[in-house]
C-alpha cells in the first residue's frame, strides 16, 4: 500500500465558518508533505481531524488504510504527532513527562526515554520541571513525545515554532533523515513556504479551508515568476520606447520598470540593444526571481 | 490488564507531584484535629467559659461521649466529602484542560474509556485515603482527649456507616467529571460542587433529601433517625442511576466530543 495518509472530502464547519472544506489529499510512503497556510487557514483543524480529535461534518480520514475513529486505538501505535503549541504536565520533569507517554504507548524498553532525550538534545534538561522549560525546549519535549516510539507516520503541526535557527536546522535534518533513511511518512504544517520548501517533497496550500494547490517541491522554482528589471537615466523615454515596440512593462514601487515577457527574460540582451540603439543609458538590467513567500502570497491572493 | 495498570501508573505520576495531593491531606487531617479539640473543650466546661465563642460552639457537640463524637465525625464526613471529593474529581479531570495536555492522551494505543476508568480509580483511592485519614485521626484524637463510654459494637456500626457513606459519595464523582469535560475547565465543575452542596441543604429542608442524590450519602451516614428522612430502596436506585448515567456521559464525551 503506497498511500499512507488519505483524506476524502474532509469538511468541518463551526457555526457560519468553514474551517475545512472538502479536503482531499493523499500522502505516499516516505513523502514529506508540507501543509502550508496562513494562521486560521484550517491547518490545525485538518490535522486534528486526521488524528481523530475532531469529528468531521463530512468526509473520512484513512491512516495506513484504516479509517480513523476514536475506537481504533491500535492505529496510533505507528503514529507520532504534535499539535499546535506543545504542553506538558508542569510539575513533572521532562523525563517523567516522557515516561508517562512511554507507559501509555506500552513501550517495554525503559531506555527509549533516554534514547529520545538524547536524540532531541534534552539531556541537560531531563530533570527540569516542564513548567521551567523555554519555549524552544518545550517544543523539543513535544517532538520527543511524537518520536519516542519510532513512528512510521509523523503528523506535525508547526514543529519549528519557538525554535532558534540552529534548532530549526537540526529538526529539518532529523525529519529529512527519518523520511529518506527510515521510510517515515511526514505530514508537516507551516505558514512559512521558504522553510517548508527546504525539505518537503510535496506541498499543499490551504486557504480559507480549501486546498487550493498541490505542487511538487521540484516544480516550485519553475512556478515562481521571473522578471526583468530595468533602470535607465531616462525612465520616461524608456517607457515610451517600450510601448512603441509593444513590449509590456510595469512600474514597480522603486520607479524601476519590470518586464514579465519570457522572451526578454531569457534574452535580456535584446532590451539592452534596443535601449543603447536609441541612446538611452542603462544603469541596471537584470533578471530577478520571485521569492517563495511572494509566490505563496500571490497564490492565495489569486483565490480571494 | 497491562493497559489499565499503565494508565493507572500514569495517573498516579500526575497526582504524586501535585501540590493538590499534599494540600488535601493537610486539610483532611486538620478538620478532625479541630473537631477533637472542640470535643475536648466541650468536655471541660471551665475551659469552655474561658474560650468564649469557641466554648459556645463546642457545646453544639452535645453529649461529649463516643456516641456523640461518632455522630459528629459522620456529619463532618458528610459535609467535607462532598466538597473534597468533588474538588479531587475536578482536579483530576479538568487539569488535562488547564494544562492543555488532553490532546496528548487521546490519540494513543489505549482506549479513551480506559483513561477515564483509571482516573475514576485514582479519584476513588485518593478519596478513600482522605476518608481513612479523617477516620484514623478522628478516632485517635478521641482517645487522646479521653472521650468516655467506648463501645466496640458502636465503633463497628460507626465504621460501617462512615465508609458506606464514603462509597456513596464516590458515586457522585462522575457528574463532576462530565461537567469538567463539557466545560473544558475548572470553574464550572467547582461551581457545581458548591451548588449541589447548597441544593442538598434545600432538599433536606423540603423533605426531599432521600430522593436527591447529593443528600443521600449524608443521610446514610447519620443513620435513619430523622423522621421523614429515612432512606429507602428508591434512594439507592436514584443514586446508582445518577452514577451510571453520568459515567456513561463522561466516557461518551471523551470518545465522541470534538477535542480542540
Amino acid at each position: 500500500m503506497n498511500e499512507v495518509i488519505n483524506t476524502e472530502g474532509l469538511t468541518k464547519t463551526y457555526k457560519d465558518v468553514n474551517a475545512v472544506s472538502n479536503l482531499s489529499l493523499n500522502v505516499r510512503k516516505g513523502e514529506i508533505y508540507g501543509f502550508l497556510g496562513l494562521n486560521g487557514a484550517g491547518k490545525t483543524t485538518a490535522i486534528r481531524m486526521m488524528l481523530g480529535m475532531i469529528n468531521p461534518d463530512r468526509g473520512t480520514v484513512f491512516l495506513n488504510g484504516i479509517k480513523v475513529s476514536s475506537d481504533k486505538t491500535e492505529l496510533w501505535r505507528e503514529i507520532g504527532y504534535l499539535v499546535e503549541v506543545p504542553y506538558a504536565y508542569p510539575e513533572l520533569t521532562v523525563r517523567e513527562n516522557l515516561e508517562i507517554i512511554r507507559r501509555l504507548r506500552f513501550l517495554n524498553d525503559s531506555k527509549t526515554v533516554d534514547y529520545v532525550i538524547d536524540k532531541l538534545k534534552l539531556n541537560k534538561y531531563s530533570h527540569r520541571k516542564a513548567k521551567n522549560l523555554s519555549l524552544g525546549n518545550a517544543q523539543r519535549l513535544g517532538l520527543a513525545k511524537a518520536l519516542i516510539h519510532n513512528p512510521k507516520i509523523l503528523i506535525l503541526d508547526e514543529p519549528a515554532n519557538g525554535l532558534d535557527p540552529a534548532g530549526i536546522f537540526e529538526i529539518r535534518e532529523l525529519l529529512t533523515d527519518l523520511a529518506k533513511n527510515h521510510g517515515v511518512t511526514i505530514f508537516i504544517s507551516s505558514h512559512i513556504l521558504g522553510e517548508i520548501s527546504k525539505f518537503s517533497t510535496r506541498i499543499g496550500i490551504i486557504h480559507d479551508g480549501f486546498l487550493i494547490q498541490e505542487i511538487n517541491t521540484q516544480e516550485l522554482e519553475k512556478l515562481c515568476e521571473k522578471r526583468l528589471i530595468i533602470n535607465t537615466l531616462d525612465q520616461k523615454a524608456t517607457k515610451l520606447l517600450l510601448q512603441d515596440k509593444d513590449i509590456k512593462a510595469i512600474d514597480n514601487e522603486n520607479g524601476k520598470l519590470l518586464i514579465t515577457d519570457k522572451e526578454f527574460i531569457e534574452g535580456p540582451d535584446k532590451i539592452a540593444n534596443l535601449l543603447v540603439g536609441n541612446n538611452i543609458a542603462l544603469t541596471q538590467l537584470n533578471v530577478i526571481e520571485e521569492d517563495l513567500e511572494s509566490y505563496f502570497l500571490r497564490t492565495i491572493k489569486l483565490k480571494d | 490488564m497491562k493497559k489499565i495498570s499503565n494508565a493507572l501508573w500514569a495517573e498516579f505520576e500526575k497526582i504524586k507531584r501535585s501540590k493538590v495531593l499534599f494540600g488535601t491531606i493537610v486539610v483532611f487531617i486538620f478538620i478532625p484535629l479541630m473537631t477533637s479539640l472542640m470535643m475536648f473543650v466541650a468536655r471541660n466546661p471551665e475551659l469552655a467559659s474561658k474560650l468564649g465563642i469557641v466554648g459556645m460552639k463546642a457545646n453544639i457537640f452535645g453529649t461529649s461521649n463516643w456516641l456523640g463524637y461518632f455522630g459528629v465525625l459522620n456529619q463532618l464526613l458528610g459535609s467535607i466529602s462532598l466538597i473534597g471529593f468533588g474538588f479531587i474529581t475536578t482536579w483530576v479531570f479538568a487539569s488535562e484542560h488547564t494544562f492543555k495536555t488532553m490532546k496528548d492522551i487521546i490519540a494513543l494505543p489505549i482506549n479513551r474509556s480506559l483513561i477515564v476508568l483509571s482516573k475514576f480509580i485514582i479519584i476513588s483511592l485518593w478519596s478513600i485515603l482522605l476518608s481513612a485519614l479523617v477516620f484514623v485521626v478522628g478516632v485517635g484524637m478521641g482517645f487522646v482527649v479521653g472521650i468516655e463510654q467506648w463501645s466496640t459494637a458502636m465503633f463497628i456500626e460507626f465504621t460501617k456507616s462512615y465508609f458506606g457513606a464514603t462509597i456513596l459519595t464516590l458515586l457522585l464523582a462522575p457528574p463532576i467529571a462530565f461537567i469538567a469535560g463539557y466545560s473544558r475547565g475548572i470553574i464550572a465543575p467547582l461551581g457545581i460542587v458548591i451548588f449541589t452542596v447548597i441544593l442538598a441543604q434545600f432538599a433536606g429542608l423540603l423533605g426531599l433529601g432521600p430522593y436527591f442524590p447529593w443528600s443521600i450519602p449524608a443521610l446514610y451516614a447519620i443513620g435513619n433517625n430523622i423522621p421523614g428522612m429515612e432512606l429507602n430502596t428508591s434512594s439507592y436506585v436514584i443514586l446508582v442511576l445518577t452514577f451510571l448515567f453520568s459515567y456513561w456521559a463522561t466516557v461518551s464525551w471523551w470518545k465522541r466530543a470534538d477535542h480542540h
